[in-house]
């Protein structure tokens, strides 16, 4: 990085706008390419601070200062006054002006601290950035968060641009980053329109990926089952409603014999006309022996009550049924299908 | 699946079953200090699961060489002791708990023999039923090209009224078993599984064909055997595959020399499925309807267990009315329904294993009493 002393001091001076060379993003760290705030600013109060650039064989290649000279030039302005690098400076030391004027003007997101760690590394005489230089440059110096972070800049650009967005967490953007690239932009695109969080992502992908792995089917082609491809594009349904649905499906999709039980369980229960103050519980996914029956009382006439709701119960054909156990109530789905399940 | 490198611990240098082993191997040994320079040999390689099955460890016991069986909560286990020979196993069983119950898993060997021999004298000469096996945390026969443990096993319980030896085993090396006189004491067993599950998920262990031809085989020679369908693995078609196994072991064995068949159905701890996941990628058993038991482990969804259950137990009863079957680590709502009673109704699922052994392997029956 450059020392106290700076060998490559750069030089102020005003250049024809046409002789930079913004197609090289070779140094760009920025991911905004919004620029009417900037326009507005430039308009109300001028240039602040000249971007950077190094004297390339074919113009100049911006350092930092992008989107300062795209504004310019939506702007129709034809000069520009920069800082002009050595043309002998190290692209080490360029790589460190390109992050350090980021990084210290504003806090970077994910993305765009891997992409100042990745041009770092690429830049450095021996693919290793010195810990010191990344942290005076405001970076992560751990190995491991580093790789993570210089990760996500190989990720699609729609799963990127989640996770800058904030509807795609760091380890979602991960755990796509390790999928086919197809397959993580129809899943980054699904979670930009349900805006749900890590959790319920996770099992998504998860339920979806298992099913896939279970039929030999491709993921994607999982995504694309009318039922699920349905409530995606329906447009009377919000976010939440086509979260919860989505997920319910894959659910079914999953665990058919599961949800089925429940299904069948739910269905009984409710001949059972419990009213508001009786409830019945199956163990944890029905795994467990016994119900739980819980009551709620208010007064003492309740307990009178709930005693004639009791003796009801006792005798009640659905309620043995239920009690019966698994292999009367629950029988499983897998070979049978879903729907039978739904008659009691 | 070869062992490409011995490790020894200096306390284990001087035993005569390192010697021997070491001599059979035709390997160098490396003497370690401690287990930790066996671990991180291991952990440096691409698959240290895999590499652990190559790598022998041979070291001393430094606890108690019998334990009772870890059972679980919840679920109800058949009082099995353990005989702690050693850990992991050279075959390589996609759902293998092994993979994820030790770290790193290692193949390790307990050589201290004398002290191991001397707790099981102390044992055996308890006037009470046990049943004991190596089962548990190694496959019990896939030691027997470097040592005769096995055999010195098989004739110390031919010497005694009340205990059984069980050995468990996907191999067929039993050969050097069936000149022995082992008094019927010791039952082999074996693990059973479909044609398919075994070449898809069992890789490296007997087929089918082949355990069922050695079982007849040591039945021939008077062993008493048993036989584990242990794991289950449910999927379609899977109810019809197993009976046809059933149907196939009782076409070789004659269900007289059987002293007991076990249903288990596969059940794992959370931390196996991404191993199996990351090493046997197209392998789908983690995939089926798992749920969290009660024990904390991943099991089938109980009405699928007991519909396989139910169908298993009544194609064993249609063979062989008379074997004892019995559901490892089951609760009694499944037993119900896949055998129509509840162990408590027989004494429990100890008494009723104990009540086998007296019967097949000609046990003391005064040991029932102090059960």
């Amino acid at each position: 990085m450059a020392s106290d002393s700076d060998p490559f001091r750069e030089s102020l001076e005003t250049i024809p706008l046409a002789d930079i060379d913004s197609a090289d993003e070779c140094f760009r760290i920025t991911t905004r390419n919004d620029l009417d705030d900037l326009c507005a600013s430039i308009s109300k109060l001028g240039l602040l601070n000249p971007p950077r650039v190094l004297p390339g064989a074919s113009g100049f290649v911006i350092v930092s200062g992008f989107r300062r000279v795209a504004a310019c030039r939506r702007r129709g302005w034809d000069r520009l006054r920069v800082g002009v690098l050595p043309s002998d400076a190290s692209p080490y030391h360029c790589a460190c002006r390109a992050v350090g004027d980021n990084s210290t003007q504003r806090p970077l997101n994910a993305i765009e601290v891997g992409r100042s760690l990745r041009l770092l590394e690429r830049c450095a005489a021996d693919g290793k950035v010195p810990p010191d230089d990344a942290v005076a440059l405001g970076l992560p110096s751990n190995p491991g968060v580093a790789a993570k972070l210089m990760d996500l800049c190989r990720l699609p650009a729609a799963v990127q641009h989640g996770v800058v967005e904030g509807w795609i967490p760091l380890a979602m953007a991960l755990e796509l980053g390790r999928m086919e690239p197809a397959l993580a932009i129809d899943l980054a695109e699904i979670f930009r329109e349900l805006r749900i969080g890590l959790n319920k992502q996770r099992e998504m992908v998860s339920l979806i990926t298992e099913i896939a792995h279970r039929e030999t089917t491709p993921a994607r082609r999982v995504l694309e089952e009318p039922q699920l491809a349905g409530v995606l594009h329906a447009a009377d349904l919000d976010r939440r409603q086509k979260a919860h649905q989505l997920r319910k499906l894959l659910r079914q999709r999953r665990f058919p014999a599961l949800q089925a039980a429940e299904h069948h369980f739910q269905t009984l229960r409710q001949k059972l006309k419990l009213g508001e103050n009786i409830q019945l519980t199956p163990p944890q996914d029905f795994e467990g022996i016994g119900m739980t029956l819980s009551m709620v009382i208010e007064s003492l006439e309740d307990i009178g009550r709930l005693r004639d709701k009791l003796d009801e119960l006792a005798n009640h054909p659905v309620l043995e049924r239920i009690l019966d156990g698994k292999r009367s109530l629950f029988v499983p789905a897998c070979a049978d299908g879903l729907d039978e399940q739904a008659a009691p | 699946m070869m062992i490409t490198d011995v490790y020894v611990d200096a306390h284990a240098a001087n035993e005569i079953e390192t010697e021997v082993i070491c001599s059979r191997l035709g390997l160098p040994p490396k003497i370690v200090a401690r287990a930790d320079e066996v671990y991180t040999a291991l952990a440096a390689a691409e698959d240290p699961i895999r590499r652990g099955k190559r790598v022998l460890y041979l070291t001393r016991n430094k606890g108690a060489f019998l334990k009772q069986c870890p059972g679980t909560r919840h679920y109800m286990c058949c009082g099995y002791r353990i005989l702690h020979i050693g850990s992991f196993c050279t075959m390589d069983c996609s759902y293998c708990i092994l993979q994820s119950y030790f770290h790193p898993p290692v193949l390790q060997f307990f050589v201290n023999h004398a002290d191991m021999f001397q707790e099981l004298d102390q044992a055996l000469i308890q006037p009470v039923i046990q049943r004991i096996g190596t089962g548990e945390f190694t496959d019990s026969l896939i030691w027997e090209a470097w040592t005769d443990l096995s055999s010195r096993l098989v004739r110390r319980f031919a010497g005694q009224d009340f205990g059984a030896l069980e050995l468990k085993t996907k191999t067929t090396a039993v050969e050097a078993l069936k000149r022995l006189p082992h008094n019927r004491r010791t039952i082999l067993a074996w693990s059973l599984n479909t044609d398919r599950v075994i070449r898809s998920e069992e890789r490296g262990t007997a087929s089918l064909a082949a355990r069922l031809e050695a079982a007849a085989g040591c039945a021939a020679h008077g062993y008493p055997l048993a036989f584990h369908f242990d794991p289950i693995v449910i999927d379609d078609g899977c109810e019809t595959e197993y009976e046809r196994v059933v149907e196939q072991l009782f076409s070789i064995v004659d269900a007289r020399h059987i002293a007991w068949i076990s249903l288990g159905t596969l059940r794992f701890m959370p931390d196996l499925k991404p191993i199996l996941q990351r090493r046997f990628p197209g392998s789908k058993t983690v995939y089926a309807e798992f749920v969290t038991g009660r024990d904390g482990k991943m099991r089938y969804f109980k009405p699928l267990r007991m519909r396989l259950y139910r169908a298993l137990a009544a194609a064993i009863r249609r063979q062989a009315p008379g074997v004892c079957v019995y559901l490892c680590m089951e609760d009694d709502e499944v037993w119900q329904d896949a055998l129509g009673f509840r162990p408590a109704e027989r004494g429990g699922i100890k008494l009723m294993l104990d009540e086998a052994a007296v019967r097949h392997c000609g046990l003391n029956p005064e040991g029932l009493r102090a059960t």
